[in-house]
């Protein structure tokens, strides 16, 4: 015999079943590889981090202590802000162009940015190089037309640098902003010159307020990459720009000390982690990573 | 070179997967009994390049003929690569291409098989540079190199600190290791005093030219530094030297003089595969007729004193452990090296980054 309460029970559970556990056992296989093949090896890493060379929190520690960390982290700091600024100026007057371009010239502008993307990282230090060095065709330029009587230093510093790492990240910072300007509805312009705005006025009160979600979410793109940067600072730096992921290569591949390598793995995780959340608070992530 | 490569690798491939065949079916064990009484196969590790070419002349070659197995991987057998192999218990290299900082980081951390001198003969390599947990297997050099075409006379490494004698950029590796020794070198420390390392004299004579110092990272990298003009001196490894040498017709030029004469170690993984098979295989690179190949090829110096008066007239000025250029030459001192690598490396790297 069965009480009412046994013929209700399974009812809802039932219910329950079909609205969502079915989706997540949809993405279980998807999941479970995400967990074996991603989180678990990551987790050992960052594991190393409080128990190497022994338990505790004195590869953290570091951060506050060690002055060759503060130093190198300072370095990454700087070069990735200036990098992004600049980064984000050049990739908004590309895309307002873009946006504004026929439908021809923005297929050719779009193959201008995005051919860069598929030539290796390291070709691209190599060809700055032969650019940018003092005898190099930037300055043979410069010195033939007189603009300058010597050499520039564009190179083997932080300048290098930058340029190297901005000319990496355009196609980053021009993808999101292009796609967030390419959604603004240009009759809101109109209406603003139709009210009687000037150009600077309707863009400075219309359009840019419009555009910022796009800035935000491709700045905060731009600036996560540039905090791995390795190759680009190491070729073009001279060897005295030390960044972090050059640092953590030590660490782990060299000098062998893990536990500080895995503990600035981990903490730039936590940054990366922290400002991605931000960015999902301000923009749409499906609309920013899926609209190209 | 990639030709040697990719034919390497099928070969190895189908000797595995023949090896995975007999455990599979233990019907063809007793036709696979021959095979299991073959040799082991020992993996040696390098850096890839012309080196793949030069080591299969040199050492896998004469091997075969001795009935050995040996095979090239170019993957580089960096410190912590091969910690991470001996660690998680998934050994597969047997016999590295390393240096004295192997010995120091990987020594202590017991990742290091113990060099088994019964099998690898001591007497066939200066005893200086046979130590318990690597043997040495070729000399290189740091030296000094120079643009000729920016200075006119044979410049002594003191003229590589001095900006007023001769302008212009300088090349430096960037890594303490033989760096710190050519700045004491320089500063006047003689080289029976050397040891000790005093890292903070170094520093601070490197610190007199600091802002006009490129540092780099590979041996190509120097090369190219120096071919462009980038640099008017710099300090990089002998064979790096003597390439750039051959390819600007002289233009570049360099000396052994006050350099420092460095052994690459062959150091053995802890628990390798092939086990007391890598310690015949470093034997037999021990025999000196591989070495002058080696030499000839990229101007890897013989560490087999039997080798030096086998090298052909010519090669004499350009092989570092040649006598007369040994004798120009400060030697490492590894024991420095096990105490100190770690911290100096890190503080070289702050000091450069700074």
């Amino acid at each position: 015999m069965t009480t009412p309460a046994d013929r209700l029970a399974p009812s809802p559970s039932r219910a329950a079943f079909s609205a969502t556990a079915r989706y997540w056992l949809l993405i279980l296989p998807a999941l479970a590889l995400m967990v074996v093949c991603y989180l678990y090896p990551i987790s050992k890493v960052l594991w190393l981090s409080v128990t190497e060379p022994q338990p505790g929190f004195d590869n953290y520690a570091m951060l506050a202590t060690s002055a060759s960390i503060q130093r190198m982290l300072m370095t990454t700091a700087r070069i990735s802000v200036i990098s992004t600024l600049i980064t984000l100026v050049l990739a908004y007057i590309v895309s307002y162009a873009l946006v504004h371009a026929s439908e021809q010239v923005r297929r050719w502008m779009f193959l201008g940015v995005l051919v860069p993307l598929w030539i290796s990282v390291l070709v691209r230090a190599f060809a700055w190089f032969v650019l940018l060095r003092r005898e190099g065709l930037v300055n043979n330029i410069l010195i033939s037309s007189g603009l300058v009587d010597a050499p520039l230093s564009l190179i083997w510093n932080e300048t290098g640098v930058l340029i190297g790492m901005i000319h990496y990240m355009l196609p980053f910072g021009i993808l999101p902003i292009y796609a967030n300007m390419r959604d603004i509805d240009q009759r809101c312009i109109a209406a603003a010159r139709g009210l009687g705005a000037t150009r600077a006025v309707a863009f400075r009160t219309v359009f840019l307020p419009l555009s910022m979600p796009g800035v935000v979410g491709a700045g905060i793109l731009v600036f996560i990459f540039s905090l791995g940067f390795f190759v680009t600072p190491a070729i073009l730096g001279g060897g005295k720009t030390l960044m972090i992921a050059e640092y953590i290569k030590v660490q782990i591949l060299e000098i062998v000390r893990w536990g500080v390598g895995s503990m600035l793995a981990g903490t730039l995780l936590i940054i990366i982690g922290a400002l991605l959340v931000v960015l999902a608070r301000v923009v749409d992530l499906r609309k920013l990573f899926g609209a190209v | 070179m990639n030709a040697r490569n990719s034919a390497l690798t099928p070969t190895r491939r189908a000797i595995l997967k023949a090896g995975a065949g007999m455990l599979a079916a233990p019907a063809v064990l007793g036709a696979g009994g021959a095979l299991a009484q073959a040799r082991k196969e020992v993996v040696v590790v390098n850096y890839g390049g012309a080196a793949m070419k030069a080591f299969d002349e040199a050492y896998v070659q004469p091997f075969a003929a001795q009935g050995g197995r040996m095979v090239l991987d170019g993957s580089g057998p960096l410190n912590g690569k091969i910690l991470t192999m001996v660690q998680s218990r998934n050994v597969t290299w047997d016999i590295c291409d390393c240096g004295v900082t192997t010995l120091a980081e990987l020594g202590p951390r017991n990742a290091l098989e113990k060099i088994d001198y019964s099998i690898v003969d001591k007497s066939k390599v200066a005893t200086e540079f046979a130590y318990e947990n690597g043997v040495v297997n070729y000399m290189f050099s740091s030296v000094l190199a120079w643009d000729t075409a920016k200075v006119k006379e044979t410049p002594t490494l003191a003229d590589f600190f001095d900006l007023k004698k001769y302008p212009g950029r300088r090349m430096v590796r960037k890594d303490s290791q033989a760096m710190l020794e050519l700045c004491l070198i320089a500063d006047g420390v003689p080289f029976d005093k050397l040891y000790p390392l005093n890292v903070k004299r170094a520093f601070a004579k490197l610190e007199t030219i600091k802002k006009d110092v490129l540092y780099w990272n590979s041996g190509a990298e120097s090369q190219s530094l120096m071919r462009d003009g980038e640099c008017v001196m710099g300090l990089l490894w002998h064979t790096r030297a003597n390439v750039l040498k051959g390819e600007t017709n002289n233009r570049i030029a360099y000396t052994f003089k006050d350099g420092l004469l460095q052994p690459g170690l062959w150091v053995v993984p802890k628990n390798n595969p092939a086990g007391a098979e890598a310690f015949r295989a470093i034997a037999s690179m021990q025999q000196p007729e591989g070495q002058v190949k080696l030499l000839t090829a990229m101007g890897n110096g013989p560490s087999n004193p039997a080798a030096q008066p086998m090298v052909p007239e010519a090669l004499r000025a350009t092989n570092p452990a040649d006598p007369a250029n040994a004798a120009v030459q400060a030697k490492i001192n590894a024991a420095w090296y096990i105490e100190n690598h770690s911290k100096t490396f890190q503080a070289y790297l702050d000091f450069i980054s700074s």
